[in-house]
């Protein structure tokens, strides 16, 4: 990684993923770091399925023990690893630590991760300001954004790192990163951003570019839908009309629910900005493709 | 102030699932000798989560088409929900400082047959109520206050960005409790208050699992506090912690059940209205604890008041 990313890197590794690659590396200390990655999908489904029994031993010499033995001499029979097991206990304690602090096994397996000019469009920095954050480029990676973000507390989206990523022209992984829909807009990041940056814009902004290049949740599109066919996202229904009736108030709201020639104005607007074609909505089907 | 009228936007999600908050509204500024006009064929405001993430120039028409209704009758908008205030005030704005945009949208609009203008303001509810009505003649309205210890949610887009609204501190306003607290009400803090209820952004249709995540937080620390009610100023956050309640419940096997009322609605009941006129029916999370405790000051203490 290019700088101002580690904070996904960290928080992403959920302990599941970190045990796994901790005991991957270990095991593999002294072959090259290439061939593991080759490895590794050929390997992952037979460590699955030893791994799982191990998994729940709450004894972590064990753990580690275990894995080692699967990778090294994977033909040998589960005695023989149980005997291991039991005879190789005391040196297992020095081992790891020398491992760790040799090879840095944080930064290992990570070179799929590398960055060149290819992963940059040179000119998404600018058509994000353009399109109104032009506050973009003053951000000094604080992390208050992220610090602040309840959605971060619970998710893997990590705004300070959308941020620099779209400073950086990291166009196709802003965009195509799931986790750019898991902001709710809240404007935490931005009320304590210490250099004013309108990161909600960069936000929706990223997003428009996301949609554009299909990133779209089906359910976004029918919400859009909704529009396009009654003017409303949550149209009425008989339940409410009938509720709104016992209260006296009109059983259709004045809105483009009584008034086709506003639904008409609505749909004439999606048509003209392309809105229809960008949600993939047939007008004779009166649904989404 | 009686001749005051505003252009009453109605959005989606009061007036087509929650029409008590509509009515209790409508009731309200009659009293208060507001007006409320209608918006004839307004549309959606339209969501800022869907359209303003797709596409903004879609999202910006949409909105400045429902602006340009409120211009024709020469109102100002008046809006209870956050979503709209958000959609419409963002609009407003963006068109009123960005030449560029404005004319752009206004090419849009210009094939309906409109033009934004930008003659009017866009304002919300509970803004309206505190700086325009004024908490004086607002407190005669109240005419059986209310024995409530109510959890306030403010909601994210009443008050931020800041640097655009300027209604109060986005950090620590007052607003909400000070209005809450006329109905004889009591605002109880509790942790983390002003976080999102969750439901924003689009999130909710995306991954409902991530927002009932963070209602769940809400609600404990709402639990946590001790509050009989949940009062909001948003029916999509009014919705969320309603449906949004009963959803969390089942993901998380939690038993919350704590009653949720726009302030609108609290300010019906602080004026006596029932809870049919109120739709209190049409929520899921049953309004019965509270409406049995509102008017019932039995067990406090005569001399203090309860204090």
């Amino acid at each position: 990684m290019l700088g101002g990313g580690n904070d996904t890197e960290e928080q992403k590794e959920t302990e599941e993923q970190q045990s796994e690659t901790e005991m991957k590396e270990e095991g593999t200390e002294t072959t090259e770091v290439k061939e593991e990655k080759t490895e590794t999908a050929e390997k992952t489904e037979p460590e699955a399925k030893a791994e799982e029994p191990v998994k729940k031993e709450p004894v972590e010499e064990e753990k580690e023990d275990t894995q080692k033995t699967q990778e090294i001499t994977k033909e040998k029979s589960e005695s023989e690893e149980k005997t291991k097991e039991s005879e190789k206990k005391p040196e297992v304690e020095e081992k790891p630590k020398t491992k760790r602090s040799d090879s840095m096994t944080l930064l290992e397996g990570r070179e799929e991760d590398t960055l060149t000019r290819d992963n940059i469009d040179e000119n998404f920095k600018q058509e994000v300001m353009d399109a109104g954050a032009e506050t973009l480029a003053l951000c000094f990676q604080c992390g208050t954004c992220t610090g602040a973000c309840p959605s971060g507390r619970r998710t893997p989206y990590r705004i300070r790192q959308i941020v620099r990523k779209s400073v950086m022209g990291l166009k196709e992984q802003v965009i195509s990163d799931d986790t750019l829909w898991m902001c709710t807009t809240c404007y935490e990041c931005q009320e304590r951003c210490p250099r004013g940056i309108k990161i909600v814009d960069i936000v929706k902004i990223a997003r428009n570019y996301a949609a554009k290049a299909g990133y779209m949740g089906k359910a976004h599109k029918m919400v859009g839908s909704f529009v396009l066919k009654t003017g409303h996202a949550v149209p009425i229904n008989p339940a409410t009309q009938d509720l709104r009736k016992a209260v006296g108030l009109d059983e259709l709201p004045p809105t483009t629910h009584s008034f086709p020639g506003a639904l008409e104005e609505v749909q004439k607007i999606t048509k003209s900005t392309g809105f229809d074609g960008l949600i993939g909505y047939n007008w004779e089907k009166g649904e989404l493709e | 102030m009686a001749d005051q009228e505003f252009a009453y936007f109605l959005g989606c999600i009061m007036n087509n699932r929650y029409p008590g908050i509509e009515k209790s509204t409508r009731i309200l500024f009659d009293k208060l000798g507001v007006g409320l006009k209608d918006m004839e064929g307004a549309s959606c405001c339209p969501a800022p989560g869907v359209f303003g993430s797709f596409d903004r120039t879609t999202w910006a028409s949409i909105a400045a088409r429902n602006i340009t209704i409120a211009e024709d009758q020469g109102n100002d908008i008046m809006t209870e929900c956050n979503g709209c205030f958000g959609s419409l005030y963002e609009t407003n704005h963006m068109l009123n400082e960005d030449e560029e945009m404005k004319e752009k949208i206004n090419k849009v609009l210009a094939e309906v047959g409109r033009e934004f203008k930008g003659e009017i303001k866009v304002r919300h509810f509970a803004e309206i109520l505190y700086n325009d009505v004024g908490m004086d003649k607002l407190a005669e309205a109240v005419t059986k206050p209310l024995n409530l210890n109510v959890a306030v949610h403010y909601g994210c887009h009443f008050l931020k960005p800041s640097s655009e609204i300027d209604i109060d501190d986005p950090i620590k306003p007052t607003i909400l409790d000070e209005l809450v607290e006329l109905t004889g009400a009591k605002s109880i803090n509790y942790k983390d208050k002003m976080m999102c209820c969750g439901a924003g952004g689009g999130l909710r249709s995306r991954d409902l699992d991530v927002t009932a995540d963070f209602t769940k937080e809400k609600l404990t620390n709402m639990r946590e506090a001790g509050v009989d009610a949940i009062v909001n100023v948003c029916p999509f956050c009014h919705l969320q912690f309603d449906v949004g309640q009963v959803e969390t419940n089942d993901k998380f096997g939690t038993d919350f059940e704590i009653p949720v009322f726009h302030l609108a609605q609290l300010f019906g009941l602080a004026m006596g209205l029932g809870g049919d006129e109120l739709t209190l029916d049409a929520h899921q999370v049953c309004t019965d604890s509270a409406m049995e405790k509102c008017w019932d000051f039995s067990e406090l203490d005569e001399i203090t008041g309860g204090e």
